[in-house]
């Protein structure tokens, strides 16, 4: 029986380097590709007519669409519309990532930190160039609030870097971690109802109930992804 | 734990940035823009018939502006030619029965004079008759005569009271 961390293991499917940096493409890197596939000839395939009156396919992709575009109006406003077609990139790759994960035998690339961290940091950098860009050295305020006394300051400024810099960590390790435990309880209840016998109806029962729930986390944890990055890229460009 | 295999990480991102990339080309030039066009175009849709609509809704709504104003002139010029009409007839009605009224008057007017001249005829008939009654009256009873003056005097006298 596999332990339940093996299905987390990256397992190289052609050995592959470029200047010596090691980038085999793996089964993380399969499941990628699977989900950019699945994203893209979900929202082209299904919008192919184009029609007035959507069909089903057609309007599942429109209330995707619609779904992040309001977020995002929602949270930065009409300044936040260049930035749409990467959020949306972003959720799509998030969630399908994590409900593909959802398969049994299949690879959750969404739970490993790795990538979290890599999309965060991008994320981070890029809130970060967008603040500068538009506010200059003004951007610093960001590390003050406005209207407190001057006198606080000592307090408030190192504490406000630290929350602006812990942004890419909460981000990546929220994800990653609601990703693992997710799938290590759903190994380790599976493993119980081989084990117990007759008795094993039990935590099937409660197996059925938390893949319910990880699909809701799922779609929930890609959400949330979404949401924080749009609030960091409001912060960059109203400022507070 | 696998996730914190240092030597698994740069073939993590490298194909993390790759596929990514490549999925936002996609989307941004490919999916992303029909999908917005396809909302656009049934957005446009929308208030194209919602304006048509409006327009029709005007168009009928000056159509029943233009009918009761037509009606209404009708309806004035009616009542105007009723109102002459009557009018009309009234002024002629007045005019005949005036003119009847004069011809009515003239002639009990003509009347009344005809009797106040016979009646004066009369009178002065009779007068004349009875001093001559009474003054052959006195002649053959007592033998007086009576002068016709006189005779006249006393007539009146009694026939004034």
């Amino acid at each position: 029986m596999a332990g339940p961390l093996e299905q987390f293991e990256i397992k190289p499917l052609a050995e592959l380097s470029v200047g010596g940096i090691d980038v085999s493409f793996t089964n993380s890197a399969l499941w990628m590709v699977l989900a950019a596939v699945l994203v893209t000839c979900f929202m082209t395939l299904s919008m192919r007519r184009g029609a007035l009156v959507p069909g089903r396919w057609q309007g599942a992709a429109e209330v995707m669409y619609e779904f992040v575009a309001n977020m995002l109006k929602d949270n930065v406003g009409s300044a936040g519309r260049k930035y749409f077609p990467f959020i949306f990139t972003l959720f799509m790759f998030v969630m399908f990532g994590n409900l593909l994960g959802m398969i049994p035998h299949s690879f959750t690339f969404t739970s490993h930190i790795a990538v979290n961290f890599a999309l965060a940091l991008v994320i981070f950098i890029g809130v970060t160039v967008i603040g500068f860009m538009r506010h200059g050295t003004h951007y610093f305020r960001m590390f003050f609030p406005e209207g407190a006394p001057i006198a606080t300051a000592i307090i408030l400024v190192p504490i406000e870097i630290i929350s602006y810099f812990s942004r890419p960590f909460s981000l990546a390790i929220r994800l990653f971690a609601n990703m693992t435990v997710g799938h290590i309880m759903l190994k380790v209840i599976g493993g119980f109802v081989g084990l117990i016998g007759i008795l094993g109806v039990l935590p099937f029962a409660l197996l059925t109930g938390i893949t319910v729930l990880e699909f809701g986390i799922a779609a929930l944890q890609a959400y949330v992804f979404t949401i924080l990055t749009c609030i960091y890229l409001h912060d960059a460009i109203h400022m507070h | 734990m696998p996730q914190f295999d240092i030597a698994t990480f740069s073939e993590q991102i490298f194909w993390l940035f790759v596929i990514f990339g490549v999925l936002y080309v996609l989307m941004s030039r490919i999916a992303l823009p029909k999908v917005g066009e396809v909302l656009e175009r049934r957005q446009k849709n929308i208030e194209d018939n919602l304006g048509k609509a409006r327009a029709l809704k005007d168009e009928t709504d000056a159509a029943i502006a233009k009918y009761e104003a037509a009606l209404a002139e009708a309806r004035d010029a009616a009542q105007a030619d009723i109102r002459e009409a009557s009018e009309k007839a009234a002024a002629e009605q007045a005019k005949k029965t005036e003119a009847m009224v004069k011809k009515l008057s003239k002639k009990t007017s003509d009347a009344e004079k005809a009797i106040a001249d016979a009646k004066t005829n009369a009178m002065t008939g009779v007068a004349e008759a009875a001093s001559e009654i009474a003054r052959e009256a006195t002649d053959k009873l007592i033998g007086v005569k009576v002068q016709a003056k006189t005779a006249d005097k006393a007539v009146s006298a009694i026939v004034g009271e």
